[in-house]
């Protein structure tokens, strides 16, 4: 009786793997729990700081020797703030108006102030501010506020005898041209861009079209420089529980100076852990509308092209504004080619060191004889031949970026093909290999999104090396880890692979095909936008 | 203090991968694959017994002699080498047990063979005289290298002589694993019988019949097909060209074959299927006595034709031409029919699928012995011969 249980008793290298298949993933959640609480540690240890720094506000007092002195103190020292006094009328009341050197252009504007206050006398029946030449002008009562707007780049006059300032005419500093989009480049679709204007950038997307639902709100954000950011969205349409989180998140955001969108980010996005950006960022206003329809959010910035759309979808990284301008047909043979440029840019390398390193019975026979033939001379193994190359390309396309934009291309081309050619020649990588990292850096340029892109070349390399370890079996598992987080990542409360878990029919119809566009009557059901239909 | 013990992970998960490395990676070009297999009898080739003479043997009583083909043979690094050298190499081992003589290779190679691109096998039919096809084909069915799709030939003489036959830059192997592809123009090759199939049949103790090649002077032919008897597994003959091609006639599976015969003066004319199709009808008595009704309908052309008299448009003259074809069909149909039942004694052209679908009460009882059911039954033929064209000329 005893004897027949025992023999069903597995011996203790079972239980020895049993243990080890229980111990590990506990071990990999725990470190996944520590890491994700360091974000969280950051976020309220420097939370707790600026309660402090609330300083004491000085008014702006009538006298105006006192409030230029005091101007003088605080920001006359810079160099590029002129202080321009003269006299009012024949009341001899004096005034002064306060800027900052290239952030007033207006020429005009100040010379029409400066012959409006000559030649008004200070008992005028109407009030100063109604009679300035702008249309732009409001008062403020506070040494601050005042300061801070004129190194900002406003106009401010001040007046003896008034206990306020007048901020006259907002700031309007050298900007760039609108040009065409660098990194979105598309054949068919306006060739608006934004620019780093972020008035300009509204401007922009409010042209697209009249809207009365298109809502603006602004944040400042930035503890020792700020900066303004504005979140859009379509009144009607958005989830209002979404909204609520993304402008939680914004105001939650503790940051010395915010330079660009990436900032912005990095402090909003949901894991920082994982390679997969959860914001999309994009510098066309075309692209930030159709998100807002669908019942997305945009965050533009100050100083930056680049707008933020959340949530975002692993679909939306490869997908662009052509497949809709575009027939729908052509536009779907586009997008399914992008999803396979998308799985070559990130398996090709390594499934050719699982087949050259492990399985070698998967190649057809006649390409396997020429592989032999060819990687006779080649001293290295897989792994490293291909290291070897993908690394050079990489580096080039970096390369690429900083050279000088006359020789840029050019050196591009001619950088790939003669270091592959002369790779070849030495018998360093096997010809067929050339062809392999070819094609997958082909490849990762036809993903849409630039930041996708790298991404995928990132994980490149860490499937190389599960290649390197396990052949095909390790490139399986690496594919099933990255479908294993991709499934549990989320962006702003949407799972990042809808529609394809969790399952959404409706959705596909803007998935791999695109759909003509009268069948898509509904927004996207994964954003549970207010207002379901589209028209 | 946490962030060491973090670090110390890192380290220790870095360790175990740089440590285990590329488990089981073997670059593909440090491997020699072989292409194709020959088995013989056991006989010593020149070199191994120069081995034995300076000691290099085991204990072993030479069952079998195995032949693999390995390729591609390293061409040089340049190329004004290539052409002179000769894209496979040979190496003949003598033993008992083929996965013994594979190992034995590696003595003898620089490089470990591997099974995985093997796309023929050539058995001598002396070695299945003396020993069951199953026997001589265990290893290949067990092997996980070896793809279920090799292909299975006969060789009358020496089968490793297959494999140094003489081709213009190619490799024997392959050579002969695309001669099959001609099927499609003659019917006197048969299916490609792969290793899948072969262990199928060998189950089934059915008789069957694989592909014989036949070599003179380093060329080869397609040659008929050797008949391994089912109960045996042994080779008990071999049919002929003709036999093959009517085979294909019998099991309704040719799309090409062509007839030729003579006409009274003596003249060449060939009639070139282009649609068939046969029927099996089975018949039995009180006594288990089956009978076949073959029913055998072709539609084709004549594709050539030497009488320059006759007109083939002609109704009346297609008449006695369909005729001239019919009763040779029927005479090659009978000569096959003959060395079945009467000289092998073997079923090889599947009556038994006949039976075993429309009488499985009967074939319950004539499977143990069916060999002897098929040799003692009677088959009659029916065939419906039609001229459908003449070709682009009447002339």
């Amino acid at each position: 009786m005893l004897s027949s249980i025992k023999s069903h008793i597995p011996g203790w290298s079972v239980f020895f793997q049993a243990l080890i298949t229980l111990v590990v993933p506990l071990l990999i959640y725990r470190i996944y729990k520590a890491l994700t609480s360091l974000a969280d540690d950051k976020l309220v240890s420097s939370g707790g700081a600026d309660s402090s720094d609330e300083e004491p506000t000085h008014p702006i007092s009538a006298s105006y020797d006192a409030n230029i002195d005091e101007i003088r103190n605080t920001i006359g020292i810079n160099s590029d703030v002129v202080i321009r006094e003269l006299t009012m009328g024949d009341a001899k009341v004096r005034a002064a108006l306060i800027f900052v050197k290239g952030m007033q252009e207006d020429q005009l504007l100040k010379m029409e102030i400066m012959r409006m206050l000559r030649d008004t006398e200070p008992d005028h029946p109407l009030p100063i501010i109604e009679r300035l030449p702008t249309n732009a002008a409001h008062t403020i009562s506070t040494m601050e506020e005042l300061t801070k707007a004129v190194l900002f780049g406003y106009l401010a006059l001040m007046i003896d005898g008034r206990d306020e300032g007048f901020l006259i005419n907002p700031p309007s500093g050298p900007a760039r041209d609108i040009t065409e989009p660098v990194s979105e480049s598309l054949l068919r679709g306006s060739r608006i861009g934004f620019t780093e204007d972020i008035n300009v950038n509204t401007a922009m997307l409010r042209k697209q079209g009249v809207t009365e639902n298109l809502q603006v709100r602004s944040f400042m954000v930035g503890h020792t420089i700020q900066k303004e950011l504005a979140i859009l969205y379509l009144d009607q349409i958005v989830n209002p529980d979404l909204l609520r989180e993304v402008t939680g998140r914004i105001e939650k955001i503790k940051l010395d100076f915010a330079a660009e969108s990436g900032y912005i980010e990095q402090m909003i996005e949901d894991n920082y852990l994982s390679p997969f950006q959860q914001t999309q960022n994009t510098e066309r206003p075309d692209r930030v509308i159709a998100a807002l329809l669908e019942g997305r959010i945009a965050i533009l910035l100050d100083g930056t092209p680049f707008a933020l759309i959340v949530p975002v979808t692993f679909s939306m990284l490869l997908q662009s504004p052509e497949d809709y301008f575009e027939r729908w047909m052509p536009g779907s043979l586009l997008r399914i080619l992008r999803f396979l440029a998308a799985f070559i840019a990130l398996m090709a390398p390594s499934l050719y060191i699982s087949f050259i390193s492990f399985h070698p019975g998967l190649i057809p026979t006649e390409l396997a004889l020429t592989i032999i033939e060819t990687r006779q001379g080649v001293p290295f193994p897989a792994l490293i031949e291909v290291l070897i190359l993908e690394i050079a390309i990489e580096i080039l396309r970096e390369a690429g970026i900083r050279l000088p934009k006359p020789i840029g291309p050019a050196m591009g081309i001619v950088g790939g093909l003669v270091i592959g050619e002369a790779a070849v020649k030495a018998g360093i990588v096997s010809p067929f290999l050339v062809i392999v990292v070819a094609v997958t850096a082909i490849s990762s340029f036809s993903i849409p999104m630039y930041s996708a892109g790298i991404t995928l070349r990132l994980l490149r390399f860490v499937a190389m090396l599960f290649a390197s370890i396990l052949g095909m079996f390790g490139t399986i598992l690496f594919f099933l880890l990255i479908c294993c987080h991709l499934s549990k990542l989320k962006s702003f409360g949407v799972p990042y692979l809808t529609p394809l878990t969790p399952f959404r029919w409706s959705d596909w119809k803007d998935f791999f095909v695109r759909v003509p566009i009268f069948m898509m009557k509904r927004r996207p059901k994964l954003m549970k936008t207010m207002q379901n239909k589209r028209r | 203090m946490r962030s060491l013990k973090f670090l110390a992970l890192l380290l220790a998960v870095a360790i175990l991968i740089t440590q285990s490395g590329c488990w089981s990676s073997n670059e593909i070009e440090d491997l020699a694959v072989y292409a194709g297999m020959a088995l013989d009898t056991g006989e010593e080739s020149p070199e191994e017994k120069t081995f034995e003479q300076e000691g290099g043997s085991y204990s072993k009583q030479n069952k079998i002699t195995a032949t693999v083909q390995i390729v591609p043979l390293k061409t040089g690094s340049k190329d004004e080498v290539k052409g002179k050298t000769s894209p496979y190499t040979n190496i003949t081992g003598t033993g008992d047990s083929i996965l013994e003589i594979f190992r034995q290779f590696s003595l003898r190679l620089n490089k470990p063979i591997i099974g995985h691109h093997l796309k023929i096998i050539v058995i001598s039919s002396q070695l299945l005289q003396q020993r069951n096809i199953k026997q001589v084909t265990n290893f290949m069915l067990r092997d996980n290298d070896i793809r279920p799709s090799v292909k299975i030939f006969l060789s009358s003489g020496k089968a490793l002589e297959a494999l140094t036959i003489k081709t213009p830059d190619e490799v024997p192997s392959f050579y002969i694993n695309d001669v099959v592809q001609n099927q499609f123009r003659t019917s006197k090759i048969m299916d490609a019988v792969l290793l899948t199939d072969l262990d199928a049949m060998m189950h089934s103790k059915q008789s069957f019949i694989l592909q014989n090649i036949i070599q003179a002077k380093k060329h080869i032919e397609f040659s008929g097909a050797g008949i391994i008897k089912g109960d045996t597994g042994r080779w008990i003959g071999n049919l002929t060209q003709e036999d093959v091609e009517c085979i294909d006639w019998l099991t309704n599976q040719g799309d090409s074959g062509t007839i030729k015969t003579y006409d009274e003066q003596g003249n060449p004319i060939t009639y070139e299927m282009k649609a068939m199709k046969t029927r099996i009808r089975v018949e039995s008595d009180q006594d288990n006595q089956l009978t076949f009704q073959v029913h055998v309908e072709t539609k084709g052309r004549i594709s050539e034709d030497w009488d320059m008299e006759g007109n083939p448009a002609l109704r009346s003259y297609q008449k006695e031409i369909e005729k001239l074809f019919k009763s040779k069909l029927t005479s090659m149909i009978e000569h096959l029919l003959s060395a079945m039942q009467n000289r092998y004694k073997v079923d090889v052209a599947k009556f038994c699928q006949a039976v075993r679908i429309q009488k499985p009460g009967l074939w319950k009882e004539v499977k143990s012995n069916w060999d002897e059911a098929f040799s003692a039954s009677k088959i009659n033929l029916d065939i419906d011969l039609q001229i459908t064209d003449f070709g682009s000329t009447t002339k």
